[in-house]
């Protein structure tokens, strides 16, 4: 039985069921006035439908997991395309705890496609099975980062929810100062969801395509003998070069619509690790970004915070407001424990110190800060509401870049998931 | 001083207080007047920090039990740790000279670099302001949590039954209904029947409650019912667990307490820990690399050498007698034995040594040499020559070898020897060798031990008629100590660790409990046939108004659990 | 009660922000205390740097491997000649190099001035001493005067022991 290959079909197929789940939320919330159904029996059965689609591809996704446990030999949560699959895993699993309680479909709307498209997002990353360096070899590191991510999941619905919140108390005919900026805002965060659909599909689409250009450069290294060596760096870029790594060679690259040679040099002053290819990524992810943002605007006339509004029409805001909460709130005591108590015992056994202020432990710890801000700003009345949703949101962002940010932008002890 | 502000139900409250601690009627007219949903902080009970005419240590009390100033702290905390993100910090380097500082900022990071050294943001997280916030935030969470305790322990011990009509009825969950409370429809009601009708519906309303898990306290017509009080603390609890962690951390300071360093050990090398009465040997260091086979493609081709496994077989010792003598050698005595692996430290009463990095750093050590006639082979003795410490002179059979000049890494500087550093990297010992034959102040003789140098520097050359006659020379492999590697451990003392876990836990049980559960409380009375309803929890309104909707569905009365949020309108 | 927790809270935030605020920062610096240590010399005779409190003591360390360390070795035995009287007293601290080496240098060039052997590399550590040759100027009080990394030359040894001897 080849677990490895298992693994893969089994995410592909939670992918799909995923997808479904949500197309069928969307229909259950859109559907309720095609032929002469009753409205409310309508949402109420394709929710349903909706959430044991939902359920199934969860199982799959499971079992993806599983699989790949037992091909790789050890908990598959170690690298960066492992841990955002598992993110996925218990995204999905909040959303249906949290489905549960609340028994409503809109919230498959939303919180599906966090859910799916963070597995989008993985799939950018390296997929192969790689050997754990022997810091990472313990129990606490199966602990840490899956309460973690289970923390995390219920802050992504609480995303969804404030992000359904603000979406269904914008409004689009006030023609007032504040209204005008909260929706600017507001279209500013959707704009920023296509950014990462744009960034996810070209990467993967060049990738499926073979694109590759390739640059060298001559580095001296020390090595552990402390012998100094000339080595050939490499450095793969997977989308066309816009622009080229500081100091390095062309080697070879496939034409891009004429295109035959990197547009501009990445500047000297730029010099992390890999800031070439990250600046290319980043030029690529804004263009394709505006380009798909452009082309939705166009087909729907209207902002897209417009098109999205009508879907949450039957929605009680201040239920929306509730469940943002009450997702953070389950949340929070579970990522305190994930992300800083059982990081804190694993550091204290891996390096000997239970904190170093490292970046990632920062984060982790300005994360928490953060959600404890907000959780304390919902004790007053006039933080309740739009001003929590917007918090909401935020909150997710900064998750986000604990996770990612940290890792590709800053060094540190901590950015060992591969990329 | 303190006034008193006595309700029309007899009960004196302080000032400041909202809500009638007794009754729970509102107390200013103001109030009583509004129509919204009264609020239920405290059960309207007055904080401490409420008093009129504060004093100086009032006003300072009160600024840090404000939950507003406690949330401004929390988000100044979260922005400068970021900043503290933005470049490494100093704590990553082992050398902090000031001027290595300056200039590794400078070229590194450019101008932005050097502005955030002068500006100490390079070490944010050990500069005083920093931790000052910390220590505000912490005094924040011991004044806000006395602040609100207190009251808010008395509020709850001694609730009252039967509260005032417009408390009940302006809950944000309440309901006003008529009840058929005829008992006995046949029979003609008199008051007397209806109080007994009423009396028994709230004993039936009792009981559904109590199956719901409330804890229910009956006053005839009046209904209090209590669920899961102890969640009220959950806040306060977390807080507790968070001053302990904070004070734990700062315990670190405390000279003796703490120590984070890490310390080079060669193979075969006994080492004091410094600060410490204890001594490290390091007597062998391995390492094991992933085969190519077992490394994914990808690293394959890069011929990356990935290490599988390293660790230290460490002995530790304790200096029993002639510590701080350095005329004298200390006494050692071995107190525990560990092959530290990165993750499995060796520990000895609190001191740590974990497995950080290692080196490869091949030494000679020793060399167990033997004087030989060159001629006959004849062997006169043997004697083992250290590289680092050599003695003074050696005894080979009928001869004496005096040791005159040792160089460790020998080269020849105008015509002169010298040594180009400290290491055994090309040892040579010149000896002045008297015994039979031999002069009476004896004969220069050179010695390389390694094969490498005795010919580089033409060590039979040198020597002459004497090398001809005499040869020291190493016998095999095995007379031959070498040192591969030198193992970086991190040693480590931290006295207050196991508070640090205390107030963690603490912290999670307290958020868990103030997270997980609501607390709920449902007070009802009936006055005549006029039945008043009315709930209040901290958190999950949803599944409050449910619970009270399935409650009065089962009394018999049909509401669901939207309607059941009056928020107040009604009067 | 009140007044009592403030007064808690004050004096361990004393503790909190005065510790960041004037932690010894583990190495010596100028101005700063010059630690003790205790080492034994060549003549085979415990010397300890508390024992020439009420001098001015250069302390440096130096090695025979280190080619400015021997460069600069006649200078300071020269300004040792010159100044011994009026309460210079030079330590030169050898790092851990074996006896003999040092024996045939220190003969070599006639030095006067106690050699210590800082055979454990202890001291060395203690005072964060990373390049050699460096060198630790400490006056009468016990304070660091001066740290200089680097060869010294004749002329700025005499003016910092003219400086610092008129100190007194």
């Amino acid at each position: 039985m080849n677990f490895a290959s298992l693994s893969a079909q089994a995410l592909l197929a939670a992918f799909v069921l995923y997808c479904a789940a949500f197309l069928l939320s969307v229909l259950a919330i859109t559907g309720k006035r095609w032929s002469n159904r009753d409205p409310g029996e309508h949402a109420r059965r394709f929710g349903w439908i909706a959430f044991i689609v939902s359920a199934v591809g969860f199982a799959c996704h499971v079992v993806y997991f599983f699989a790949r446990w037992r091909a790789a030999g050890h908990i598959p949560t170690s690298n960066m395309y492992e841990f955002l699959t598992f993110l996925a895993m218990m995204i999905i699993l909040a959303y249906i705890i949290v489905f549960l309680i609340y028994r409503l479909p809109v919230l498959g709307v939303f919180a599906l496609p966090v859910g799916f498209i963070v597995i989008a997002y993985a799939s950018v990353f390296p997929h192969d099975v790689q050997p754990l360096i022997p810091s990472l070899q313990s129990n606490w590191l199966k602990i840490h980062v899956t309460t973690a991510a289970a923390g995390e999941a219920f802050f992504a619905v609480g995303f969804a929810s404030g992000l359904m919140y603000l979406l269904r108390t914008a409004d689009y005919r006030d023609s007032s100062k504040p209204a005008g900026a909260e929706r600017t805002a507001l279209e500013l965060t959707l704009f920023v969801i296509v950014l990462l659909i744009a960034f996810i599909g070209s990467t993967l689409g060049f990738n499926a395509a073979g694109y590759k250009a390739q640059f060298v450069k001559e580095v001296t290294v020390t090595d552990k003998a402390g012998q100094e060596q000339t080595i050939t760096q490499i450095e793969q870029y997977v989308l066309p070069p816009i622009a080229a790594p500081y100091g390095s060679r062309l080697e070879s690259m496939t034409p891009f619509l004429g295109m035959k040679e990197p547009l501009f040099v990445t500047p000297s002053w730029m010099n992390g690790v890999n800031a070439g290819r990250k600046l290319n990524t980043i030029i690529w992810t804004v263009l394709t970004g505006l380009i798909l943002y452009g082309v939705l605007r166009l087909i729907a006339r209207r902002p897209l915070g417009a098109v999205v509004q009508p879907l949450l029409k039957g929605m009680d805001p201040e239920d929306l407001d509730e469940i943002g909460y009450r997702s953070i709130a389950i949340g929070y005591p579970i990522y305190t424990l994930g992300a800083l108590v059982f990081a804190m015992i694993w550091a204290n056994e891996a390096w000997g110190r239970f904190w170093g202020w490292d970046p990632k432990e920062v984060w982790a710890l300005i994360t928490w800060l953060f959600y404890a801000a907000f959780l304390h700003l919902r004790l007053s009345r006039g933080w309740q509401g739009k001003r929590s949703a917007w918090l909401a949101v935020s909150g997710f962002i900064v998750v986000m870049f604990t996770l990612v940010g940290v890792n590709l932008l800053i060094a540190g002890l901590h950015s060992y998931a591969g990329v | 001083m303190i006034e008193n502000t006595k309700c029309e139900c007899g009960h004196q409250n302080a000032v400041g207080t909202v809500l009638c601690e007794s009754c729970g009627k509102p107390l200013s007219e103001e109030l009583l007047r509004g129509t919204g949903p009264l609020e239920m902080r405290y059960d309207g009970v007055a904080r401490r920090s409420m008093r009129a005419n504060p004093t100086p240590i009032d006003r300072v009390w009160n600024f840090f039990s404000s939950v507003k100033v406690a949330v401004y702290l929390i988000i100044v905390t979260l922005l400068a740790a970021s900043l503290g993100t933005i470049f490494q910090q100093e704590n990553m380097f082992i050398n902090r000279d000031p001027a290595f500082l300056l200039s590794y900022y400078k070229e590194n990071y450019g101008w932005f670099g050097e502005l955030y050294y002068r500006l100490g943001l390079s070490r944010t997280f050990e500069s005083w302001w920093f931790r000052g916030l910390l220590f505000m935030i912490g005094t924040s969470l011991v004044v806000c949590s006395l602040d609100r305790v207190l009251p808010l322990y008395r509020a709850l011990k001694n609730q009252q039954i039967r509260k005032h009509p417009t408390f009940i009825l302006r809950q944000k969950v309440s309901y006003a209904a008529t009840l058929p409370l005829d008992a006995h429809p046949s029979e003609p009601s008199g008051p007397a029947d209806q109080e007994e009708a009423a009396r028994r519906w709230v004993e039936r309303m009792s009981a559904i409650l109590k199956k719901q898990r409330y804890r229910v306290h009956t006053d005839g017509t009046a209904l209090l019912a209590e669920k899961n009080r102890f969640s009220r603390w959950g806040p306060y609890i977390n807080h507790i667990g968070l001053i302990i962690f904070l004070l734990a951390a700062l315990a670190r300071s405390v000279p003796g307490w703490h120590m984070d360093e890490y310390y080079g050990f060669l193979e075969g090398q006994t080492q004091k820990i410094p600060n410490t009465p204890y001594y490290l040997k390091n007597e062998k260091f391995t390492v094991d690399f992933y085969k190519p086979e077992e490394l994914p493609e990808g690293m394959r081709n890069q011929g990356a050498l990935v290490p599988k496994m390293y660790e230290t077989q460490a002995v530790l010792y304790r200096c029993a007698a002639d510590c701080d003598d350095p005329s004298k050698q200390p006494v050692l005595e071995e107190v525990a034995r560990h092959n530290i692996l990165v993750n499995h430290p060796l520990k000895y009463k609190g001191l740590l040594a974990y497995q950080y990095d290692w080196q490869e750093t091949p030494q000679l050590i020793s060399v167990r040499a033997t004087l030989k006639n060159r001629q006959t082979g004849e062997a006169y003795g043997s004697f083992v020559l250290d590289m680092k410490q050599p003695q003074d002179s050696y005894v080979a059979g009928p001869y004496q070898l005096k040791l005159r000049g040792y160089y460790p890494e020998f080269a020849f500087e105008n015509g002169a020897p010298v040594t180009k550093s400290n290491d055994p990297k090309a040892p040579a010992f010149i000896f002045t060798i008297t015994g039979p034959d031999l002069p009476p102040e004896g004969e220069p003789y050179i010695y390389f031990p390694r094969e490498i140098d005795r010919e580089q520097f033409g060590q039979d050359a040198i020597n002459g008629a004497l090398g001809r006659k005499l040869e020291l020379a190493v016998g095999s492999m095995d007379d031959v100590q070498v040192a591969l590697y030198t193992s970086w451990l991190n040693i480590r003392v931290d006295k207050p660790l196991p508070y640090i876990w205390v107030g963690a836990a603490i912290t999670v049980i307290g958020l868990a409990m103030g997270f997980y559960w609501q607390h709920r409380r449902i007070w009802l009375r009936i006055d005549g046939d006029r039945l008043l309803f009315g709930a209040h929890t901290n958190k999950n309104w949803y599944g409050l108004r449910r619970e009270a909707a399935y409650a009065l569905n089962r009394a018999g009365i049909a509401v669901d659990a939207k309607t059941l949020e009056t928020g107040g309108k009604r009067s | 009660m009140q007044i009592a927790i403030l007064l808690i809270l004050a004096i361990v935030g004393a503790f909190t922000v005065g510790g960041s605020l004037f932690r010894d920062n583990d190495l010596p610096q100028v101005g700063g205390r010059a630690p003790d240590f205790a080492l034994v010399g060549l003549d085979g005779k415990t010397h300890r740097l508390s024992d020439y409190r009420g001098k001015l003591v250069m302390v440096n360390f130096w090695g025979t491997f280190c080619p400015p360390c021997k460069e600069e070795m006649p200078a300071i035995e020269k300004q040792y000649q010159k100044w011994r009287d009026a309460g210079f007293e030079v330590l030169a601290v050898n790092l851990a190099e074996s006896k003999v080496t040092v024996d045939s240098f220190v003969k070599q060039l006639n030095l006067t001035f106690p050699i210590l052997l800082d055979d454990r590399m202890e001291i060395r550590k203690t005072y964060g001493v990373v390049n050699y040759p460096t060198t630790f100027l400490i006056d009468q009080s016990g304070k660091i005067a001066l740290k200089k990394e680097g060869q010294m030359d004749e002329s700025f040894i005499e003016q910092n022991l003219i400086k610092w001897l008129g100190k007194m």
